[in-house]
């Protein structure tokens, strides 16, 4: 169950970070940089988060 | 920097994004582009279906589904197709799948992501963007 979470998650952050890298850099290099950060802080900030309900939770 | 077309042109330019996600990319000779756009945003979408994502209706009981609606009419045909098809059926069953909330979120997410794509196809037709 966490799996699917973490999983589903992870290819979200996936797809975003690399339609942004696409849609605002032309060089590859460029893009390969600007989708590894995206999805370096999305899987980060979303796993953050989901700590944050669990310790803050009932 | 490529030549730049009129104002009425570059919206006609827009609007192909909405039959097929990179579409007016393609139009604008941007063929690397518009094939990741294509596989980027489909990617999306079938993964929101797979998810038991729902394709909201305009006239849903809840106003957040109704926004949702908003976002993923941005799918164009995708939309309207998926939903003459009966993918991603907003019933008791897919609201209660674990999975419904990451589904859905695809789909708008997708949807959301084609209206930016027919912006940058603006932009480009234009020439704010190369």
């Amino acid at each position: 169950m966490l799996r699917d979470h973490f999983l589903s998650l992870l290819a979200y952050s996936v797809l975003v970070a690399l339609f942004f890298a696409v849609l605002y850099h032309r060089e590859p290099r460029a893009m390969v940089r600007s989708a590894a950060k995206t999805l370096g802080w999305m899987v980060l900030g979303s796993l953050l988060f989901a700590f944050l309900m669990f310790w803050t939770g009932p | 920097m490529r030549p730049t077309f009129p104002r009425w042109k570059a919206y006609a330019l827009a609007l192909p994004t909405l039959l097929l996600p990179g579409l007016s990319h393609l139009c604008l000779g941007r063929r690397g582009r518009a094939a990741a756009f294509f596989l980027i945003v489909s990617a999306t979408y079938a993964a929101g279906l797979h998810l038991s994502g729902a394709l909201f209706p305009f006239d849903a009981p809840n106003w957040l589904y109704r926004l949702g609606a908003v976002g993923q009419s941005g799918l164009g045909l995708l939309y309207v197709g998926g939903r003459a098809l009966g993918l991603g059926k907003l019933g008791p069953e897919a609201v209660t799948d674990v999975m419904f909330g990451y589904g859905s979120t695809f789909l708008v997410t997708a949807g959301l992501m084609n209206m930016l794509l027919m912006m940058d196809a603006f932009d480009i037709a234009v020439g704010r963007k190369e």
